[in-house]
């Protein structure tokens, strides 16, 4: 029997009855329609699912749904609204960190949880704080130069 | 080189908003209403005969939909690989959606079911029952190939699929020429291209047989044909739907496997869409990079010039030989035989049959392996006898201007090999780093350097393997233009590359041309897949064709509004101007829109006709093979740092220089160095699907198991240098680049290693373990 | 993957009530942050598990620094460790503090102490760092309270002491006295990734920098649990550790430990790489009393 839980995700309230073994990650996806946290993994090897929970990053692919009755959920489609990007999304495109893409969205999210650490990282500090994503395109070259350029901004 | 407006710049990628905004392009988001999902149940044994199946609970199970079993699947045998025609003559065709009579590795299907959600279709599979009765496995494809050992297939004696061989000269009489001869074996193991979005497909097929799929895949037109093939069904039966991009492919999802058509299957027995989509586990268990272990020997005179080659090559195919048929004769050619000259050569190769799982294309394609083997030993024989690794690998190497190796037909008409490995070495500071005193103490520096000296653009002049593309480009009438081909876009750019060929061809501005994002196999030309470094240079010149035939029309349109002769008329920026008249000119747009304007036009004067000739929308198509497979080079210079206590290796700097013609996106072209670095060093350090010794079960099927590097393990340094050159067939001046960069970093690193701590590493990957017994710490 | 045997996700309020529901007869889990859960899970090793009792709405997910030590709830998770521990810049805490460095953001924000500790797995790294700072374990049931120090908690692989009925409630690390570092060190194969060997140390010093006081742990499969090494630290106590004898005293580790083989690393290289890091660990340590 399905479990009755609340999620703010993106700023909108969602009552939702949840599978009881459902993953944060299958919710998102599956019941409410969401891109920007994707399944690369399922087993916290990979970040393509990092979404931000009361403003931290997680692997949404090991968080049961029920464990987060009345989260505030943030994925990549909420970093922004209306007509501008948020500046990690510009400097992603800018700086050329977007390949096949399907890394894209969560490592964004990790980076945002750097950048709200630690406004400036240096090098290192991008490279620890991506280290949890993995991307097989771009060899992180770019990526760690888009994070560079949004935390200038 | 000419100056060109849009070609060279580093445009915006088209899809990347989408991507950073969430990414909905991705097959693994389509959800169709009424969509079950699949899942397969696999063998748990090696080997195995099929006693009987029992899936009766599994059907009582509510949720379940349908159960697949071996006798509701066409029992065909043919090739899954989609670069060739689904029977081949030079593939071995032994593939089969789901036997049902022997498993030949742990994870072969052996039935599937359609649920009402993926839990459910999960938890039915317990609820089949299969009895297997076991058979003796072989694992290593030496032993395969002894008298003796378990026999895997009825026509393949000592379980050799494929055996090709080259040769030319004299063998012996080369030998005997030689002051050296160098000997080594070397030993490549099974990785992982690791593709970001899983293997995932969702299939609507009616009881009329129609299909429509939507599949993560490098080839729509390859899952067209074999899935047809593979149902029984004619091919236009099958649309597949072209996704707007792929979450990564990199030749691994180059193959039909069993997902797509039982999928199909299941949907027809439902009446309902049904989707497929694998876990991670099972796409580390459906294809690989195949295993190559290489004997190698090489005759030189003492100023190192290369008098006799041989090789053989043994290629663990797994269960079924699908690419190993031809990874193995690419290996051989580019990998191996017709890299350098050597005026006395010959190699054989074994496709050889095991109870490991099936190995698939990934990115090198048979050349990283056989780099591995010749750039380790020429590092070897300049060690040896004290020669400079880099004046011996051009003393060897092949010239601009020479006939292409592999079809004389073709000419190595541009060939930057010497400067790629000059301007690499400056970058890198070689001769001053390379004498520089090292420092001491635990932790040891080296330098290495690698060069792959032939590759492909494409497969022009191989045998069986597809090679041309198609395109239809339409002008607007707002004065952007639409580009629709088949060429899939797997991450590597080829959306923005082709629109930037297609705009600089139609004289628009960047970011003019769109690639159409809602194509499929019935409404675009054929193209061979997104592989083989092939898009930038052959569906890049069928663009350009396409684009072309365009542009005529659209200069015969003005000249009629302008009344001059559309030899007297150009296009640039945007505009159609008379040569050397700037002044007369009108807008594209302008140009578009008389052409597609009514016939009779309602004016002051009342309806007055305008010119017949003019009428129709602008567009072009093209379908066609490219001209020639011109070679791309590159030389690959690494800086490493030996831990020689804990066997870690570090590399601290990479310098990449490649000869890729002329770069189109100068951005783009950088990522897929950087990126095919971070492969190459996974391929050389860490990666290997290990897999257990008694039971043939995968060890190392998610990213906990299987490491690959993450931005701490990379380079802090990488220098990407392109050497330009202007390549005569290529759209407007380009070659390839897709695979070159992922073929040398393993044996660069090795070179390295050996250079930091004298120990040399004849077998990948070059773990800390491996390094800590070289060193005899172990 | 799935839990399909699962009736109940539990979601208690109070302690109470938390532990009537493990006194069920029920094949049944305490799930914290989950991150172990899952990784169980996706290998399908959870199959059996029929109901699931989430402990985070139990009030123990606070971390205090008191004068005795570092107290932490068992569901705080690393991230809050790591504020308090930053905060207090201690050269003491060096050892939980590179530790607490080495998993990705998204696991320090989710996985949790008592999580960690519960496991008894000697491929993490928080566990070693703990042991090496002699943390105690708070343990409840329905009889009442216990508290014991870690290492007493790790059974062997995967494997705890705790009864049934019981569960792990918090850690407390007690405060060092005198002069003392730790400090911590990793082998893994990538940066997201379990502990091939890691080792941690704690070293106090008195007087004209003898060592008065030393603990060596050492994990990540140099045996079936986190282990102490009391070969090495008899070196360390009474010496100046000087390179000579943290040279030794990394030697002594061969002498504690039994290093498993499999996928990741030999017996044989965890054996050879054990005496590295440890000597790694105390030179870094030591460097950190200076």
């Amino acid at each position: 029997m399905k479990q009755l839980i609340t999620l703010e995700v993106n700023g909108e309230v969602h009552e939702l009855a949840v599978e009881k073994d459902a993953t944060l990650l299958k919710v998102l996806r599956d019941q409410l329609g969401l891109n920007g946290p994707k399944r690369g993994c399922d087993s916290g090897g990979c970040g393509c699912c990092t979404v931000h929970v009361d403003g931290k990053a997680v692997y949404s692919c090991m968080c049961y749904a029920l464990s987060y009755d009345g989260a505030k959920v943030t994925t990549a489609e909420g970093l922004s609204s209306g007509p501008d990007l948020h500046p990690l999304q510009e400097s992603f495109i800018e700086a050329g960190a977007v390949q096949c893409g399907y890394c894209t969205c969560g490592m964004m999210m990790s980076a945002k949880q750097l950048l709200d650490d630690n406004p400036h990282p240096d090098e290192e500090e991008i490279r620890r704080g991506i280290s949890g994503n993995l991307c097989r395109c771009t060899g992180y070259a770019k990526i760690v130069e888009a994070v560079k350029l949004a935390s200038e901004r | 080189m000419k100056n060109l407006n849009v070609v060279g710049q580093s445009v915006e990628r088209p899809d990347a908003y989408d991507k950073v905004t969430g990414g909905k392009g991705y097959p693994v988001n389509v959800r169709l209403p009424g969509m079950l999902h699949g899942k397969m149940l696999r063998s748990p044994y090696a080997h195995a005969r099929i006693v009987s199946i029992d899936a009766s609970r599994a059907e009582k199970l509510p949720g379940v939909k349908a159960v697949l079993l071996p006798r509701d699947v066409p029992q065909v045998k043919f090739t899954p690989v989609f670069f060739v025609p689904v029977q081949a003559p030079s593939m071995v065709l032994d593939f089969d959606v789901m036997n049902g009579e022997t498993v030949r590795y742990v994870g072969q299907p052996v039935a599937a079911v359609a649920a009402t959600t993926p839990e459910i279709a999960e938890a039915a599979l317990d609820l089949i029952d299969v009895e297997y009765e076991t058979l003796p496995a072989v694992f290593d494809p030496e032993e395969a190939m002894q008298d003796g050992a378990p026999q895997l297939h009825a026509d393949a004696p000592n379980n050799v699929a494929k055996n090709p061989s080259f040769q030319f000269g004299d063998l012996e009489k080369g030998f005997e020429e030689a002051d050296y001869v160098f000997e080594g074996v070397y030993q490549t193991q099974r990785v992982h291209t690791c593709y970001m979005e899983p293997r995932v497909c969702v299939v609507d097929m009616d009881r009329r047989d129609n299909v429509t799929i939507h599949v993560s895949t490098q080839h729509v037109f390859g899952t067209r044909e074999k899935l047809a093939f593979a149902l029984g069904i004619p091919e236009s039966k099958v649309k597949v739907v072209k996704a707007p991009y792929i979450g990564g492919g990199f030749g691994g999802k180059l193959e039909l496997t069993a997902m797509e058509p039982v999928a199909a299957l299941l949907s027809k027995k439902c009446g309902r869409p049904v989707r497929i989509e694998q876990t991670r586990h099972e796409d580390f268990i459906t294809t690989t990079r195949n295993p190559i272990k290489m004997y190698l020997k090489t005759g030189v005179k003492k100023d190192g010039t290369f008098t006799a080659r041989y090789a053989r090559s043994i290629l663990d195919c797994g269960a079924h030989a699908t690419h190993g048929s031809e990874v193995i004769m690419v290996h051989g050619a580019f990998g191996i035989f017709f890299n350098y000259h050597a005026p006395h050569q010959k190699w054989e190769g074994y496709t050889v049959y095991t109870n490991n799982m099936i190995g698939g294309g990934y990115r090198g394609y048979g050349a990283p392996q056989g780099s591995f083997a010749v750039e380790s030993q020429i590092d070897e024989i300049c060690a040896k006898l004290n020669l400079d690794p880099i004046e011996m690998r051009l003393k060897n190497a092949r010239k601009q201007g020479e006939p292409h190796p592999f079809n004389p037909a073709f000419t190595l008409a541009t060939y930057g090999l010497e400067e790629c490995l000059r301007q690499g070495a400056d970058k890198m500071n070689w001769p001053a780093a390379r004498s520089a005193p090292r420092q001491e103490g635990t932790k040891k520096r080296g330098f290495g350097l690698a060069v792959h000296p032939v590759w492909v653009s494409g497969c022009m002049g191989f045998p069986d393997i597809y090679e041309h593309s198609g395109a239809i480009v339409k002008i607007n009438r707002d004065g952007t233009a639409d580009l629709a081909t088949a060429a899939m876009d797997i991450g590597s750019g080829q959306i923005t590359t082709l629109c930037q060929i297609a705009a600089e061809e139609l004289g628009l501005p960047a970011g003019a041309v769109r690639m159409s994002s809602q194509v499929d196999t019935d409404t675009v030309p054929f193209d061979a897949p997104t592989h083989a470094s092939r898009v930038t240079y052959s569906a890049g010149n069928a663009v350009k064709a396409a684009a072309a035939a365009a542009k005529k029309r659209l200069l015969e349109v003005a000249a009629t509004i302008m009344e001059v002769s559309p030899e007297d008329l150009e296009v640039c920026h945007g505009r159609v101007s008379v040569k050397g008249v700037p002044d007369k000119s009108v807008t594209v747009a302008a140009v578009a829109q008389r052409a597609e304007s009514p016939f009779v036009q309602m004016t002051a004067e009342g309806p007055k006709p305008t010119t017949m000739e003019e009428k129709g929308t602008i567009i072009g198509v093209a379908s066609q093979a490219p001209k020639s497979n011109p070679s791309p080079c590159a030389a690959q210079f690494v800086e490493v740092e030996v831990d020689t206590e804990t066997g870690e290796v570090k590399v601290l700097h990479a310098v990449y220089a490649h000869d890729i013609g002329r770069v189109i996106n100068p951005k783009a072209a950088e990522g897929q160095v950087e990126g095919g670095f971070q492969q190459g060093l996974g391929y050389a350090l860490m990666e290997n699907i290990q897999f257990d010794g008694e039971t043939g079960a995968c060890l190392t099927s998610d990213f906990l198991d299987y490491k690959i590097p993450t931005a701490l393990e990379m380079p802090r340094r990488m220098d990407t240098l392109f050497i330009e050159t202007d390549e005569p067939t290529g759209p407007f001046g380009a070659k390839s680049l897709g695979e070159c960069c992922v073929i040398t970093p393993a044996p660069a690193i090795a070179n390295a290693i050996y250079d930091a701590i004298g120990v040399r590493f004849t077998t990948l990957p070059i773990t800390p373990e491996r390094v800590l017994a070289g060193l005899g710490k172990l | 993957m799935a839990l399909p045997n699962l009736k109940d996700f539990h979601r208690p309020g109070t302690i109470e009530e938390a532990l009537a529901l493990l006194g069920k007869d029920e094949e049944t889990l305490v799930v914290s942050g989950g991150t172990f859960l899952h990784g169980l899970e996706a290998r399908g090793l959870l199959s059996g598990v029929e109901a699931l009792v989430d402990i985070r709405r139990l009030g123990l997910d606070t971390v205090s620094d008191g004068p005795d030590g570092i107290a932490a709830g068992a569901t705080a998770t690393f991230t809050q460790l790591q504020a308090v521990v930053a905060a207090k810049s201690a050269a003491w805490l060096g050892g939980l503090s590179d530790a607490l460095e080495y998993p990705p953001v998204q696991v320090r924000n989710t996985a949790t102490l008592g999580g960690c500790v519960a496991a008894s797995c000697p491929f993490f790294d928080v566990p070693t760092a703990l042991v090496a700072l002699d943390a105690q374990v708070n343990i409840r049931s329905a009889e009442g309270e216990r508290q014991i120090p870690l290492p007493e908690l790790f059974f062997s692989l995967f494997a705890n002491t705790l009864e049934p009925g019981e569960f792990v409630t918090g850690l407390f690390i007690p405060q060092a006295t005198g002069k003392a570092a730790g400090a911590f060190v990793k082998l893994e194969g990538n940066a997201n990734d379990l502990a091939i060997v890691n080792a941690a140390v704690q070293l106090t010093v008195g007087p004209g920098r003898v060592c008065t006081d030393a603990r060596v742990a050492l994990g990540g499969g140099v045996a079936d649990t986190v282990v102490r090494s009391p070969a090495a630290e008899a070196i360390l106590v009474g010496s100046e550790l000087d390179a000579a004898t943290l040279r030794a005293a990394g030697e002594a580790v061969a002498a504690d430990i039994e290093p498993l083989s499999d996928h990741r690393a030999s017996a044989g290289y965890r054996q050879a790489t054990a005496k590295v890091m440890a000597r790694r660990a105390l030179e870094r340590a030591v460097a950190r009393l200076a």
